[in-house]
């Protein structure tokens, strides 16, 4: 029988040489260093900036959340906000309320953002794209005027209380406690996608008929996707309310929801590291001007601005600028980092190719007349 | 007992009848044609087959089996496999992923394992990987093994479908224009392969096909459908003589499709007999 | 012919219940006869929504916030501490400046992900939307402000000129809401059956491909829709934001948006008369739920009391009921 490989035209094998063990010794003594670094700032900066990076870790999570129903399973939600606020609520209710520790708490607030997630995956069964996220922005409206109105569970306009466990007590400890369910929080995701049910979930998001040929149960991965965007969700929650130490439906609302679709996208679809990134910057961003002392004045009295007013512009601004010219988002502009510490070889382009040359007519013909070069 | 049986299956999409009391039967070991111009309905009827469209009326029964009810994966983890008319890969996974997740309804690990990272879920990978691989070195394709499908000519990703597909361990396979975009020497290899395959892994194959001298040549039988109604059955020959195929589809052409026919079949010495021994030739794979 | 009849049914359903109810003591029709009004203004956004929709097959997100900026360039125009002028002025500079941001949106945003997938894009008007907010907060900061209606419902000399409907008072505003809603509907109708532009947009969202095969102009028709769908945004917001008495950021998206997507969805997101019914529906089903849970108690306490926020509730159910029953809404076609 004739092989295949005379039938076929030739293609280069374009996969080149896997690292040496040295090589691997050098990346994870690098990821090593890196995470180090960064933990050691957390445990040693003022208790302003540490609080202001528990917070930022936490965006870390819930952009993670967001990333499994947006980039792997590619469908819309703007109602994350009810899944972090209901669990917030639960989290703070069963440790004020009920006298449960705070890692009961933790845990009934990840199981809950699990189940009310799982709900919305069985929706999404049968209502699809755009209509389902209009279902997540309603649903999302439903659970904060609603559910986060009930006295019961939210004590009104004061907010329910949530103690932080006394071992994690201090802004710096809770801070590192916040990175380190972030370190979980990634660690799960990457085994979940490199394994069978990442392969799963990417299959049913393409072609659910061709899923289905090899065997992949298309409704049971679609609901399981969104289980573990909720429980993601719920765990940055309970989070969120330990940290606030009060928390108030004031912190959930659907702008913040928005928000965090934004920050997904500026982040990279699907990419995982790009989403961290991209979900801390949001995070921090209002108080970043802040760090820089000429910066700060020229907002603050020149333009007569408030900082964190600002971010509420760049942030969509940035969106928008993602979208239209650089759709892989943060994600795509790091990938010669994270494709080494992947195991390929350092290369600023992948496949040795050079990106293509920018086609004119990607810039909006306004821009290009603003900048003087007529049409 | 056929391996397939299709009783009255009838489908229509609002005021169109796709397909109307259609009966087809896939005897064991045989490789069945279905032929039909554009829009006959053969695509629909291996959606209907697999479970992808819901039948007004008919059934489907698998080994006896009536499987009119199971979804989609359960008739495919029950020993179906189906290749598309426009190639189902997964083109957001790499060449060795898609070989991975074509045995997925062998997967030694259960969802939750993999998510937290079990370290049987970590060993089951490396048996995945391996299998897959040894799938794509017979296929001889084993260095595109990390290559993302983009990219990829049409030929290597059609290869690649039949090994996916294989990797599902299929004793049924429904092809789906196996030949498109071949021409005549690839589609006269494919031919070749087809009846080794058959032999090796004693599979049972419904094919839908344009390529005439590949159905007359490889086909035990042939059905033809046309308005999603069977037209005519029979053996290759009979359908080929049967006035109203020859109208609609053969005309001048039929002597030199039987001569291209004959081609096929001396060359390839497989044959119509299935192997003597089939379980032990079926356990040695395709290594 | 079938829209017609549909329209007529619930036209005349409402008229019932308005004219039954009348001369109750408790009975719904003051919360009813509002809903239907509120339900104008609904109707109103529903109508851009379905247009974007019909031309481009996008959620336009922002749809809202091109009320809400009307409303900001209204009062910044009429308020005696900056512009001054005179309300109809005021109405001009609203609408001009929101179709010109309208139309700068849709060459610099929505033209060159002409072809980009349906969900970039919409996440795109959720991005334009946010932007439009956040500049807002930036231009005219956040705190509440009061815009005053076209006619005041009681105005500076003490008259009063609400006209009563049965029980209920109802202010000028919201009549001048229906009227606009109607005329709105009559000119579309007009121009969609009749005009070349108009027949060309419908034909667009039913084959894209074969319309720009045959030559109609897309980036004409795109530019033509955004700006409709801006000025009935622009529109909306007039009409709507004196009636709710503070005029801050967001406000039109807060409030009118979830409702007028999903009038437009129970309409039917590819017809138009099916935005108007679809929007006064909903609005007469608020006020039915809001009527209810403030006046069905269980044992003690109102629902209202037990679980607030009905009002949304009910739309959430209204949504699920269409979209897994009958997702064409009432009046569209299978898309």
């Amino acid at each position: 029988m004739t092989s295949a490989t005379e039938v076929l035209s030739p293609v280069e094998a374009r996969t080149g040489p896997r690292p040496s063990t040295r090589g691997w010794i050098v990346r994870i003594g690098v990821m090593i260093v890196l995470a180090g670094i960064v933990l050691w700032r957390v445990a040693t900066i003022e208790p302003f900036w540490a609080d202001r990076f528990a917070l930022a870790a936490i965006y870390g999570i819930i952009g993670l959340s967001l990333n499994v129903v947006l980039g792997y399973t590619g469908q819309v939600s703007l109602g994350h906000h009810a899944f972090v606020g209901l669990s917030a609520f639960l989290s703070a209710f069963f440790v004020t309320e009920k006298g449960q520790s705070f890692w009961i708490g933790l845990l009934l607030a990840t199981l809950a953002g699990a189940l009310s997630a799982g709900l919305l995956g069985l929706v999404a069964l049968r209502i699809r794209g755009l209509y389902l996220s209009l279902i997540t922005l309603t649903y999302g409206f439903v659970a904060v005027n609603s559910i986060f109105d009930i006295p019961a569970l939210t004590r009104g306009g004061a907010g329910m209380p949530a103690p932080r466990p006394s071992e994690f007590a201090t802004e710096h400890k809770f801070a590192l406690l916040c990175f380190l369910f972030l370190g979980l929080v990634l660690w799960i995701d990457w085994r979940m996608m490199k394994t069978k049910v990442g392969r799963a979930v990417l299959a049913v998001k393409q072609s659910e008929a061709v899923a289905a040929s090899y065997a992949v149960s298309v409704t049971g991965y679609k609901v399981l996707g969104f289980m573990v965007s909720g429980a993601f969700a719920g765990l940055a929650g309970s989070l969120f309310a330990h940290r606030a130490t009060t928390v108030v439906s004031a912190d959930f609302s659907f702008r913040e929801a928005l928000i965090w679709v934004l920050m997904v996208v500026v982040g990279g679809l699907g990419n995982r590291t790009g989403v961290v990134i991209g979900s801390m910057f949001f995070a921090l961003f209002p108080f970043l001007v802040g760090l820089v002392n000429p910066l700060e004045h020229f907002v603050i009295d020149t333009m007569g601005k408030d900082p964190e007013e600002l971010t509420l512009v760049i942030g969509p601004a940035l969106a928008l600028l993602t979208i239209i010219l650089y759709p892989g988002g943060i994600g795509e502009q790091i990938s010669p980092i994270t494709r080494w510490f992947r195991g390929e070889k350092f290369s600023l382009h992948p496949d040795g190719h050079k990106p293509k040359a920018k086609k004119p007519h990607r810039v909006p013909a306004l821009l290009r007349r603003l900048a003087g070069r007529g049409k | 007992m056929a391996v397939l049986e299709v009783r009255d299956m009838g489908i229509r999409f609002g005021g169109l009848v796709a397909l109307d009391a259609v009966n087809i039967d896939v005897p064991e070991w045989e490789i069945v044609g279905l032929i039909g111009p554009n829009g006959a309905g053969k695509t629909t009827l291996f959606n209907c087959i697999m479970g992808l469209y819901q039948p007004n009326s008919g059934t489907v029964a698998y080994r006896g089996k009536d499987v009119s009810l199971l979804p989609t994966h359960r008739r495919v983890a029950m020993g179906i496999g189906r290749t598309f008319q426009n190639i189902g890969l997964v083109r957001e996974l790499t060449v060795i992923e898609n070989m991975m997740i074509a045995q997925h309804a062998r997967i030694g690990y259960g969802a939750m394992a993999g998510i937290f990272g079990s370290a049987r879920s970590f060993a089951e990978e490396r048996k995945l990987k391996a299998y897959g691989l040894d799938v794509l070195d017979f296929l001889g394709l084993a260095d595109l093994a990390k290559e993302k499908l983009d990219g990829l000519p049409y030929g290597t990703l059609k290869l690649l479908e039949i090994g996916t597909v294989l990797a599902t361990d299929p004793d049924l396979v429904l092809l789906d224009e196996p030949s498109s975009g071949m021409g005549p020497e690839e589609a006269h290899q494919l031919g070749e392969r087809l009846l080794k395959l058959r032999q090796t892994l004693n599979l049972t194959v419904l094919m839908i096909e344009h390529h005439v001298p590949l159905v007359v040549g490889v086909c035990d039988y042939v059905y033809v459908l046309n308005f999603g109604k069977v037209l005519t059955e029979g053996k290759p020959k009979q359908v080929q003589a049967h006035p109203e195929v020859i109208a609609a589809y053969l005309g001048s052409e039929a002597e030199k499709v039987e001569a291209d026919a004959r081609e096929i079949r001396d060359e390839s010495g497989a044959g119509l007999a299935p192997a003597s021994d089939g379980g032990k030739e079926r356990d040695r794979g395709l290594s | 012919m079938r829209s017609a009849i549909v329209t007529g049914i619930v036209a005349a359903l409402i008229g019932l219940v308005l004219v039954l109810g009348g001369g109750a003591e408790n009975g719904p029709n003051p919360f009813v006869t509002l809903g239907v009004l509120n339900g104008a203004i609904y109707g109103l956004v529903a109508l851009g929504l379905v247009l974007v929709y019909k031309g481009t097959r996008v959620f336009n997100f922002a749809q809202g916030e091109f009320g809400t900026l009307a409303a900001f360039f209204l009062f910044f125009s009429i308020d005696s501490r900056y512009g001054g002028l005179p309300y109809p002025v005021g109405i001009a500079i609203a609408l001009t400046g929101v179709l010109l941001i309208g139309l700068a949106m849709e060459r610099v945003i929505i033209r060159p992900l002409i072809n980009a997938p349906r969900v970039t894009v919409l996440v795109t008007t959720i991005a334009m939307a946010l932007l439009l907010v956040g500049i807002e907060i930036l231009a005219f900061k956040a705190e509440p402000r009061s815009l005053s209606p076209m006619i005041q419902a009681i105005d500076q000399a003490g008259n009063v000129n609400t006209i009563q409907i049965f029980d209920l008072a109802v202010e000028p505003q919201r009549l001048i809401g229906l009227g606009v809603l109607a005329a709105f509907g009559v000119m579309l109708a007009f121009f969609f059956s009749r005009t070349d532009l108009g027949l060309a947009v419908l034909a667009t969202s039913q084959d894209s491909f074969a319309t720009k095969v045959v030559g109609i102009g897309v980036e004409r028709m795109s530019r033509f829709i955004w700006a409709t769908a801006a000025v009935l945004g622009a529109v909306a917001g007039i009409l709507y934001v004196p009636l709710t008495g503070a005029l801050t950021p967001a406000v039109m998206t807060q409030n009118i948006l979830i409702p007028a997507f999903t009038g437009a969805v129970l309409g039917g997101m590819t017809s138009l008369p099916g935005a108007f019914v679809g929007g006064v529906v909903i609005g007469f089903v608020q006020a039915v739920s809001l009527w209810a849970s403030s006046t069905w108690h269980v044992g003690e306490r109102a629902i209202q009391e037990i679980l607030p926020g009905s009002e949304q509730l009910a739309i959430l159910v209204v949504l699920l009921v269409v979209l897994l029953a009958r997702p064409q809404g009432l009046l569209g076609r299978e898309t």
